[in-house]
C-alpha cells in the first residue's frame, strides 16, 4: 500500500470516517503489523491529547464586545437605507439646500400661521351677540341722551365710546347733542366721543358746522384746538365768522386766531 | 430559527438581515475564541481576534456564495486574522508568540500551572513548538465536528492532502512531546 494512501486510511480510521467494511480490513492489518499498530496507538493518544487541550471560557466583555459592534452596524445600515430613500430627481441640488429650503418653508408656515390666528374670523355666535349688543347700546344711548338729567346724559355720551365702529345714528345723536345740549360739559363729552370718529367725513362736517353754535368759551377753545390738531381748512370759515361776534371772550378770539393762522 | 443552517444564516447576512449574524457568533464563538487561545494567543487577545472575524464577515458578507462550508470560510477569515495580527505585533515589536513556551506558561496562573496534568502541559508546551501550520492544522482538527473536508477547504488543499497533514503534524508533535518528557 502507498505511504501517503496508508496515512489517509490511519486518519479515516482514527476520525471515525472509515467504513464499516474498511474498518474491519483495516483492523485485520493492524493486528498484521505490530509496528504499525504502536505507530496506529500513538497516533490516537496524541490524537486523543490534542482533543482533550483545555480552553477556558470566553468573557461576557466579548459577548458585550460583538453585539454592541453589530448594533452599530445595522444602525450604519438603517442611516444608509434611509439617505437612499432621498428622491433623485431632486438630486441636482445640494441635499443641505433642501433641508434648508424645507426649514425655512416651515418656519413661514409657523409664522403665517400665528399671524392668521390673530385676524382670525370671529365665529357666527360671535357676530350675532356682538350685533345684538351693539343694537342694545344704541337704544341705551340714544335714551339716555334723551334723559332730562346731564348725568344722565354724560353716561349716554359714555356708552356711545364702547363703540367699536362708527354708528351713524349715534354719531348724529352726539352732533345734536353738542349743538343743542343745554349742559357745557355734556356737549365737551359729546365733543371728546366724537374725536374717536374725526375718520368720518360726517363726524368732521358736524364738528366745523357747530362752530358757530357754541357759546361757550372752553367750547369754543376745545374746538379751535381740534381744528388745528385735525387741519381742517373747512373750519376757517366758521371760526371768521365767530370772531365777528362781539360777545367773544378776549383769550378765545385770540386762540382762534392763532388757530386760523396755524391751520392757513 | 434554529433549524436554519450557517450557510442559510448567512446568505441571510448577505441580503442585508445582519442581526443574523448574532445567531452565527452564538453557535461559532466558543470554537473561534478557542482556535485562536490553543494557537498561543491569550485570552484577552483571543477575544478580540474572534470580534475581529466577526467584523470581517461583515465588511467582506457580498463574497460569501454559499457554495461551500461556512465554517471553511469563518476559520480560512480566522487563519488571516491571526496571520494579520501576528505580523502587525511582530512589526510593533509585541511579545506574542515569539516564544510560544513563554507566551502558553505566561498565560496560565501559578496554581492552574500546579493543579495541570502533566501530560495536558507538557503537549501544551509542545503545541507551542510547533510550526505555525502544523499548529493551526491540529488545533483546526481538534474541532472534531470539522470534517477533513473542511479543513482542507480551510487551508487550502484536498480532503487527502489534509489528511496527510494532520497526519504528519500530529507525528511530529508526538515526537516533541515525548522530547520534552525525557528532559
Amino acid at each position: 500500500m502507498d505511504k501517503e494512501q496508508l496515512k489517509i486510511q490511519m486518519m479515516d480510521y482514527l476520525s471515525g470516517s472509515m467504513h464499516e467494511d474498511g474498518m474491519k480490513e483495516f483492523e485485520k492489518l493492524l493486528q498484521d503489523s505490530p509496528g504499525l499498530q504502536s505507530e496506529m496507538q500513538a497516533l490516537m493518544d496524541t490524537w486523543d491529547m490534542v482533543g482533550n487541550l483545555k480552553t477556558p471560557e470566553p468573557s461576557e466583555a466579548m459577548d458585550t464586545a460583538f453585539f454592541d459592534m453589530l448594533s452599530n452596524e445595522m444602525d450604519k445600515q438603517h442611516q444608509k437605507k434611509a439617505s437612499k430613500k432621498f428622491p433623485l430627481w431632486l438630486w441636482p441640488f445640494p441635499r443641505a439646500q433642501w433641508v434648508f429650503g424645507l426649514l425655512l418653508l416651515g418656519l413661514g408656515i409657523a409664522v403665517g400661521y400665528f399671524l392668521n390666528s390673530k385676524s382670525e374670523e370671529i365665529p357666527v355666535d360671535n357676530v350675532v351677540v356682538n350685533e345684538e349688543t351693539e343694537s342694545v347700546r344704541q337704544k341705551l344711548v340714544l335714551t339716555l341722551l334723551e334723559q332730562p338729567s346731564a348725568n344722565q346724559r354724560l353716561q349716554g355720551v359714555s356708552e356711545a365710546n364702547k363703540f367699536e365702529s362708527a354708528d351713524e345714528i349715534v354719531i348724529k345723536a352726539l352732533l345734536q347733542t353738542l349743538n343743542e345740549d343745554s349742559n357745557v360739559n355734556v356737549r365737551l363729552a359729546a365733543i371728546e366721543s366724537l374725536t374717536n370718529y374725526v375718520d368720518h367725513p360726517i363726524v368732521r362736517q358736524g364738528l366745523v358746522q357747530s362752530i358757530p353754535n357754541q357759546e361757550s368759551p372752553i367750547l369754543q377753545i376745545t374746538l379751535a384746538n381740534l381744528m388745528v390738531a385735525l387741519q381742517e381748512k373747512a373750519s376757517i370759515e366758521p371760526f371768521r365768522q365767530l370772531l365777528q361776534e362781539r360777545t367773544l371772550d378776549t383769550t378765545v378770539q385770540k386762540k382762534i386766531k392763532n388757530s386760523i393762522e396755524s391751520i392757513i | 430559527m434554529l433549524d436554519l443552517t450557517d450557510d442559510m444564516l448567512m446568505l441571510k447576512v448577505k441580503s442585508g438581515d445582519l442581526d443574523k449574524l448574532g445567531l452565527l457568533y452564538e453557535r461559532h464563538k466558543k470554537r473561534l475564541f478557542g482556535f485562536f487561545y490553543n494557537l498561543g494567543n491569550n485570552p484577552s487577545v483571543s477575544e478580540d481576534l474572534v470580534q475581529n472575524v466577526f467584523v470581517r464577515m461583515l465588511k467582506y458578507r457580498s463574497s460569501y456564495a454559499g457554495n461551500g462550508s461556512f465554517a471553511a470560510w469563518m476559520f480560512r477569515m480566522a487563519r488571516n486574522v491571526n496571520y494579520d495580527y501576528h505580523k502587525k505585533a511582530a512589526k510593533n515589536k509585541i511579545a506574542v508568540g515569539t516564544d510560544p513556551e513563554d507566551v502558553h506558561v505566561e498565560t496560565d496562573t501559578f496554581s492552574e500551572k500546579v493543579d495541570m496534568e502533566d501530560k495536558a502541559y507538557q503537549i501544551k508546551r509542545a503545541m507551542a513548538q510547533l510550526p505555525d501550520e502544523k499548529r493551526e492544522l491540529l488545533v483546526l482538527s481538534k474541532y472534531r465536528e470539522m470534517k477533513f473536508k473542511e479543513i482542507g477547504e480551510t487551508i487550502g488543499c484536498s480532503e487527502g492532502a489534509a489528511k496527510v497533514r494532520v497526519h504528519r503534524a500530529l507525528k511530529e508533535l508526538r515526537n516533541i512531546f515525548l522530547q520534552l518528557e525525557t528532559v
